[in-house]
């Protein structure tokens, strides 16, 4: 027992090191490429002028990505005439079976302004990195697998800067009253005065 | 009016069906309504659990500060997360019960006012002040009312300390072949703390609702100005000793109001201590030790004697070692015994005593029969309702035959092994460094430090040392105290026991806090006949000596429940009512004690002082006893069933 404990330090002191050995070394969010649910390449930078709703999951998640997806969709409806100000973005951490068309058809299910994003294995990690999206395979007895993810609503403002993490557990009143309070923000800022 | 307005969108625009948080299964009560009502405001008690330890974070502006500091002057609630939990029953749910608070608050002034909200990350390599920052972000547009503050740490050398003080284990999680999986194992707990610092609740998942929580502090709120601030001294007296007391700790469990207090396992790791360092220069308040001239005290030494110490197999069937009876966390003595239970559950006559400050001792047991610790080791070992050996020869030739003690005797003794001499003074000088002082009251009387005792305790010390004449045998020097003669008296608890003076009822606690008055006549069908004692005639065979017992240090005291020779009395406060009543009248009863005409007050006032007596160095004891290597029947070991050894673990 004891030794398993010795082995079980050791290996989270090993995943520490790492995690601090990129935490370091990176920016926290910034512009990304990825390929959109249309199969055409995609950049952060494209939605300059809006404000970025940005969600990580994949499409075989069986409970939280739907919830929270719907929660966003009916955030997004909620906002009305100001829903063009606002863009909802879902990245997929799961490469292997989430391909474009894949992606298409599911966030289209929630909501018709929701983009999926899918990306190589390497670039959804670099994703993932810059925006400290903690994800890992898990092998399922049956041979399937699922993705272990972390949950963070990500709010991006118009000049493609990190504005506000939202943790998973508060209400969908939250995000529509913190996206209405960035949205005037902004609008404050954007206006030539 | 928004959550409505939502449901009936989500219900038009979404194909699947949706669910929030709140409808998913096993969700906890604090995502929806509370399921029970909820106590009237100020119609209970929350007593102190605690103090809220102090430590070094980082605010989300990068700051360096002290975690008192954040919490000024205000009630707390403290929350432990990390920023990638995505456990619906972990950090969401702390996020989703502030959230409903912060809510509250802009209805209500007085919350706004006096509670702060603090999410501490324990992932200070993730959780950087930045990411703090875009946290807090969140709240920039939810109204200036109440505060709720996102903090971390520097790294995890300031992060250890401040988990450690909060009972919070944390382990990054793995699945079934040991992979690291996403997040870290955590039990949530919320801790709700005063202005004083002082804990007094701690919410897990079932008990986390924002109505209980506000409930709480409506009440702490009321009781606050009918009785003033309380106490900072009492609240300070519990803290060095956080892991003296059980592992479950049920007290107060019959109470409604009850939150369980069980220490998880991984809370109490151990940490090895400077035994040796502790030992050459004992604590404020205690003079140096004295060690036999041919028993000097060696580092190998004590590490063996803390092996034997702990080693269940040095009794006749491996199960029992000292520890079972001198229990670390339970003061080194058994704080659920009156009366000490050898192997096989054979009734010992007698209270253990504490090891604490043993080394001290020149007369050892309750009747003083022995001289030193070296020889007082084998009374216990081959006492046939004890450890039950049957021969100093056995316990010798077993310590032989076991691998683990392979070379450290000699090592340990010059190239002497294990004898009757050496297993005896190993032992000793682990007991020996079993050092304990530095207490508020040594602080307070040799430490020149006015402020660390209450005034309280400060007016029982004067009875101590007056009006009450503890200290004729509780001794007090000008440089220490060992609260102690060294002496043996009769007190007459001995007498009314032999003379078999019982009330016609005994109390029988058949769950925690409930108590039963059973006849006597019914217990002593079932019961073993309690057997004789005489106390220090056994060993003089003098009359005169009958029902004399030693007088035991005091010092820790307030860990090393119950009390008297027969552990007869379960509290402090019986203890000062006894001596109070002058003793039980006997034609022996010691001159000095007579009836004491104290008051209620001064009562108080005397288990207050009693209580500031407890060391400043008990946790690193009792931590230090936990990473002691517990010996245990293992594969090679000599094996009392089969008579060869053991084969498979």
């Amino acid at each position: 027992m004891g030794r398993g404990r010795r082995i079980l330090m050791l290996l989270l002191s090993a995943v520490l090191t790492l995690a601090v050995s990129w935490a370091d070394s990176e920016e926290l969010g910034g512009n990304f490429s990825l390929t959109d649910h249309n199969n055409r390449p995609f950049e952060l930078h494209q939605l300059k002028g809006k404000l970025v709703l940005l969600f990580f999951g994949y499409t075989y998640c069986p409970d939280i990505c739907p919830t929270e997806l719907a929660n966003l969709s009916a955030v997004l409806n909620a906002l009305d005439d100001q829903a063009e100000r606002v863009q909802g973005l879902f990245v997929s951490l799961d490469p292997g079976r989430d391909t474009p068309a894949v992606l298409h058809d599911y966030v289209r299910h929630f909501n018709r302004g929701l983009v999926g994003l899918a990306g190589s294995e390497e670039e959804v990690a670099q994703v993932a990195r810059q925006y400290r999206v903690d994800y890992r395979r898990h092998e399922k007895e049956d041979g399937g697998y699922s993705i272990d993810h972390s949950v963070n609503l990500y709010l991006i403002d118009s000049q493609g800067a990190l504005s506000a993490v939202v943790p998973y557990g508060l209400p969908p009143q939250h995000l529509l009253e913190t996206v209405r309070g960035l949205l005037a923000e902004m609008a404050d800022k954007d206006s030539p005065s | 009016m928004y959550r409505l307005l939502l449901t009936s969108l989500l219900l038009a625009v979404t194909p699947f069906s949706m669910v929030t948080a709140a409808q998913l299964p096993d969700t906890a009560p604090g995502y929806g309504k509370l399921g029970y009502p909820l106590p009237e405001i100020g119609s209970y008690a929350l007593p102190s659990l605690g103090r809220a330890a102090n430590g070094e974070i980082i605010d989300s502006r990068g700051q360096r500060q002290s975690l008192h500091d954040i919490f000024s002057d205000r009630y707390v609630l403290l929350a432990f997360i990390y920023s990638t939990c995505s456990d619906v029953n972990g950090c969401p749910l702390s996020s989703h019960v502030f959230y409903k608070i912060k809510s509250a608050m802009k209805r209500d002034a007085e919350l706004a006012d006096r509670l702060k909200m603090v999410s501490l990350s324990f992932d200070p390599e993730n959780d950087t002040p930045e990411v703090m920052r875009l946290y807090s972000n969140n709240f920039r547009y939810a109204g200036k009312a109440g505060e709720w503050q996102f903090i971390t740490t520097a790294s995890q050398q300031q992060l250890q300390p401040i988990l450690r003080a909060y009972n919070q284990v944390i382990q990054r999680e793995v699945d079934s072949k040991g992979n690291p999986v996403v997040g870290f194992s955590h039990v949530l707990r919320v801790f709700l703390i005063d202005p004083d610092k002082a804990i007094r609740n701690i919410y897990s998942v079932d008990f986390l609702h924002h109505e209980l929580i506000i409930n709480d502090l409506k009440t702490l709120l009321r009781q606050e100005t009918v009785q003033g601030r309380m106490s900072k001294t009492a609240v300070e007296l519990d803290e060095p000793a956080r892991l003296s007391k059980p592992g479950d700790d049920k007290q107060g469990y019959e109470e409604e109001s009850y939150v369980t207090r069980s220490l998880d396992l991984e809370s109490r790791r151990g940490e090895a201590a400077d035994l040796l360092g502790i030992a050459n220069s004992p604590p404020l308040g205690l003079p140096p030790i004295p060690v036999p001239a041919d028993n000097p005290l060696t580092r190998e030494k004590i590490e063996l004697g803390r092996r034997l110490f702990f080693d269940r197999r040095l009794s006749l069937n491996d199960t029992f070692s000292c520890a079972m009876c001198h229990v670390p966390e339970q003061g080194f003595t058994s704080n659920e015994l009156a009366m000490a239970v050898g192997i096989e559950g054979r009734s010992v006559r007698r209270n253990s005593p504490t090891v604490y400050n043993s080394a001290y001792a020149s007369l050892l047991f309750h009747d003083g029969r022995e001289e030193s610790l070296e020889q007082q080791v084998w009374g216990p070992l081959l006492a046939r309702n004890e450890m039950a050996n049957p021969s100093v020869g056995y316990v010798l030739q077993k310590i032989r035959d076991i691998d683990d003690y392979d070379g450290r005797f000699e090592a340990a003794f010059d190239g002497r092994g294990v004898s009757m001499e050496t297993l005896g003074m190993a032992i000793a000088s682990y007991q020996r460094t079993l050092v304990s002082a530095n207490s508020a009251f040594d602080r307070w009387r040799y430490g020149g430090d006015k402020q660390a005792l209450s005034a309280t305790a400060r007016r029982g010390f004067d009875l101590f040392v007056g009006k009450a004449g503890c200290a004729s045998c509780h001794r007090i020097s000008d440089d220490h105290a060992l609260f102690t003669d060294n002496d043996l008296h009769n007190t007459g608890i001995g007498y009314r026991e032999s003379m078999g003076i019982v009330p016609e009822k005994q109390p029988i606690l058949v769950a925690p806090g409930v108590v039963l008055e059973v006849d006597r006549a019914v217990i002593e069908q079932v019961g073993e006949p309690p057997p004789t004692d005489v106390g220090r005639y056994e060993v003089t065979q003098n009359p005169n000596d009958r029902w004399k017992y030693k007088t035991p240090s005091l010092r820790n005291v307030a860990l090393t429940a119950p009390y008297m020779h027969n552990g007869s009395l379960g509290t402090l406060r019986e203890v000062v009512d006894f001596y109070d009543r002058g003793g039980v009248s006997n034609e022996l009863l010691d001159p000095l004690i007579r009836p004491l005409g104290l008051s209620e007050t001064e009562k108080e006032d005397l288990v207050a002082f009693l209580q500031s007596l407890t060391g400043g160095n008990v946790d690193t004891l009792v931590a230090d006893a936990f990473a002691a290597p517990v010996g245990d029947v293992g594969k090679g070991d000599p094996s009392w069933v089969h008579g060869t050894e053991v084969e498979v673990r």
